[in-house]
C-alpha cells in the first residue's frame, strides 16, 4: 500500500517536472546551477557569486519591506526609521538585515571580483560578462551611498553633501551635476526625494536586468576553470599537437618515398 | 525525461532537509509577516489607538432643544505614528476634527429637565438622561458626507446621495446601509457630556 503511494506520487511528481521542463527548460537550468562543476584548488571561492545573489535578493525583500514605514520627506524620515527600530515587530531585525547585508554584500562582491581578477575568469569568451560586473560593483556602490544618505540624520546628510562636492570637482560638469543630486541650490526635501528615487527605482530598476544578462552569460560559458572546460581544453591541445606531429612524420615519409 | 534530485538520498537526509527547509523558510515569513502587520496587532488585537482615549467635553444636556438636533464641534488630538518617535504632539495641526448632532430620542425632552437649566443631576436622572440621549456622528454611514437636520421636513439629510435618517439617527431611507454612528458618551453629575472617539465601540470608524 505505501509501497504503491510512493510510486504513484514519484510518477506524478516525475509527470509535472517533464512538464515543467518541456515548457520552460527550468529544471536543466537548476540542474546546471546546482551541480556546477568547479575546480578543486580555491572551491569555496567559487561561491563568492552566489552568496552576492542571495544578498542583493536579501536587499530586495527587505527593501520592500521597509517601504511599509519609511516616509521620504524630511519631517518623517528619521522619524520613520526610529519608529520602525523601537517599536514596530522585528522591525530591528528586517532593517537590521537590511543594513549588515548592504555593508556585507559590499565586501563580498569586491572578494567575488578579486576571485574573478586572480582567476583569470575575465578572459575570452567572458569579457562581456566582466564589464556588466564591473557596472554592477558601480550600481552597488551608488545603491549603498544613497541608502546612507536615506537615514536623513547627520551623519548620511553630511555623507550626501561630502558626495556631492566630490561630484561637483567633475570637469566642466561640476556645477550641473552638484545641482543635479541635490535637487536645488541647497540640500532639502527634494534633495531627499531625489535620493529616494534613486535608491529604490532607478537603481534596483537597473541592477535586475544587469543581473540578469550577467546570469545568462555565466550560463552561456559556463564557470570558468571547470574540470570539463580544462579537459576539453586539453584534449583539444593533445589532438592539435598529435595531428601536428602525425603530419611531420607524413612528410618524413613522403619525403622519404 | 528531466531529473532534478541525481544523487539518490537517504530517509534521513530527506527528513534533515525537509527540518531545514521549515526552519528557513520560517525565519524567513514569520518575522516578516509581523513586521508588516505591525499596525494590524496594535489596533486590532492590542486595541491600541492613535486618537488618545480621553474624555473630551462637548457641552451641557441643559443646552439640547427639544424635537430638533443641536450640532457640536469637537477636536480629538491625534497620536501621530511617525512623530517624536511616536509620542503624543502638543502641535495645534494634530487634530481630528469631527461635527456631532445631539438630540434627544424622538426630540422628547426629559421632565426631569423641566424649567431647569443648570444645577446638580443625581445619579438616577443621569441614568435615565444616558438612556435618551442621542449623540451621533454627522458622518453619513453610506460614504461619509455630512448629513444635516432640517427642521421643515424633521429629517437629516445627506446632500450626497440622499440618505434620509430621523432625529435618532436611525435609518429612514436612501443608500446608507445602517444608522448613524454613536458616540460612546458619559454625563457627569453637572450635566456636562463627555465622548470619546469612539463609534459604536470601536476607534476608527469615520
Amino acid at each position: 500500500m505505501l509501497g504503491r503511494i510512493k510510486d504513484r506520487s514519484l510518477e506524478v511528481g516525475q509527470t509535472v517536472v517533464d512538464w515543467t521542463e518541456d515548457r520552460t527548460g527550468i529544471v536543466t537550468m537548476i540542474e546546471h546551477f546546482l551541480y556546477e562543476p568547479v575546480p578543486k584548488r580555491g572551491k569555496w571561492l567559487y561561491t563568492l557569486g552566489s552568496a552576492t545573489l542571495f544578498l542583493i535578493t536579501l536587499q530586495f525583500l527587505t527593501g520592500i519591506l521597509l517601504l511599509f514605514y519609511y516616509v521620504p520627506t524630511t519631517d518623517h524620515a528619521w522619524n520613520s526609521i526610529y519608529y520602525m527600530m523601537n517599536d514596530v515587530y522585528m522591525g530591528w531585525l528586517v532593517r537590521g538585515i537590511h543594513f549588515w547585508s548592504a555593508n556585507i554584500l559590499v565586501v563580498v562582491i569586491g572578494l567575488h571580483m578579486l576571485r574573478t581578477f586572480f582567476s583569470g575568469a575575465y578572459k575570452a569568451p567572458r569579457e562581456i560578462n566582466w564589464v556588466i560586473g564591473v557596472v554592477l560593483i558601480l550600481l552597488v556602490t551608488v545603491l549603498a551611498f544613497t541608502g546612507y544618505a536615506l537615514r536623513w540624520d547627520a551623519e548620511g546628510f553630511w555623507a550626501w553633501e561630502v558626495g556631492v562636492k566630490i561630484g561637483s570637482y567633475s570637469p566642466f560638469v561640476g556645477d550641473y551635476m552638484a545641482t543635479f543630486l541635490l535637487g536645488g541650490d541647497t540640500a532639502g526635501p527634494a534633495t531627499l526625494s531625489r535620493v529616494f528615487a534613486l535608491h529604490v527605482w532607478l537603481l534596483p530598476a537597473a541592477l535586475a536586468p544587469l543581473i540578469g544578462i550577467h546570469l545568462y552569460l555565466l550560463r552561456r560559458h559556463g564557470e570558468f576553470g571547470s574540470e570539463f572546460e580544462y579537459s576539453k581544453r586539453l584534449s583539444e591541445l593533445r589532438q592539435r599537437q598529435q595531428v601536428e606531429e602525425y603530419s611531420i612524420y607524413e612528410d618524413e615519409e613522403g619525403s622519404r618515398e | 525525461m528531466a531529473e532534478l534530485q541525481k544523487d539518490p538520498i537517504s530517509r534521513g537526509e530527506f527528513l534533515a532537509m525537509g527540518v531545514m527547509g521549515a526552519l528557513v523558510g520560517g525565519v524567513m515569513i514569520v518575522p516578516s509577516t509581523i513586521f508588516v502587520l505591525d499596525p494590524t496587532i496594535k489596533t486590532n488585537f492590542l486595541g491600541q489607538s492613535d486618537v488618545p482615549e480621553e474624555w473630551i467635553e462637548v457641552g451641557s444636556v441643559f443646552e439640547i432643544p427639544a424635537n430638533s438636533p443641536r450640532e457640536y464641534r469637537v477636536e480629538f488630538p491625534q497620536r501621530q505614528t511617525f512623530t517624536d518617535g511616536g509620542k503624543e504632539t502638543p502641535s495645534e495641526a494634530k487634530h481630528i476634527v469631527n461635527a456631532l448632532l445631539v438630540s434627544w430620542r424622538e426630540g422628547e425632552r426629559p421632565e426631569i429637565l423641566e424649567g431647569r437649566s443648570s444645577g446638580n443631576l443625581s445619579e438616577e436622572e443621569i441614568e435615565e438622561l444616558t438612556q435618551k440621549l442621542n449623540v451621533l456622528s454627522n458622518h453619513c454611514t453610506h460614504l461619509g458626507c455630512p448629513v444635516r437636520w432640517f427642521p421643515d421636513k424633521g429629517e437629516m439629510l445627506c446632500p450626497c446621495h440622499g440618505g434620509i435618517y430621523d432625529i435618532n439617527g436611525g435609518y429612514m431611507g436612501g443608500p446608507p446601509p445602517r444608522n448613524l454612528y454613536t458616540y460612546n458618551f458619559e454625563i457627569g453629575e453637572d450635566g456636562a457630556f463627555y465622548v470619546k472617539h469612539e463609534f459604536d465601540g470601536k476607534p476608527w470608524v469615520v
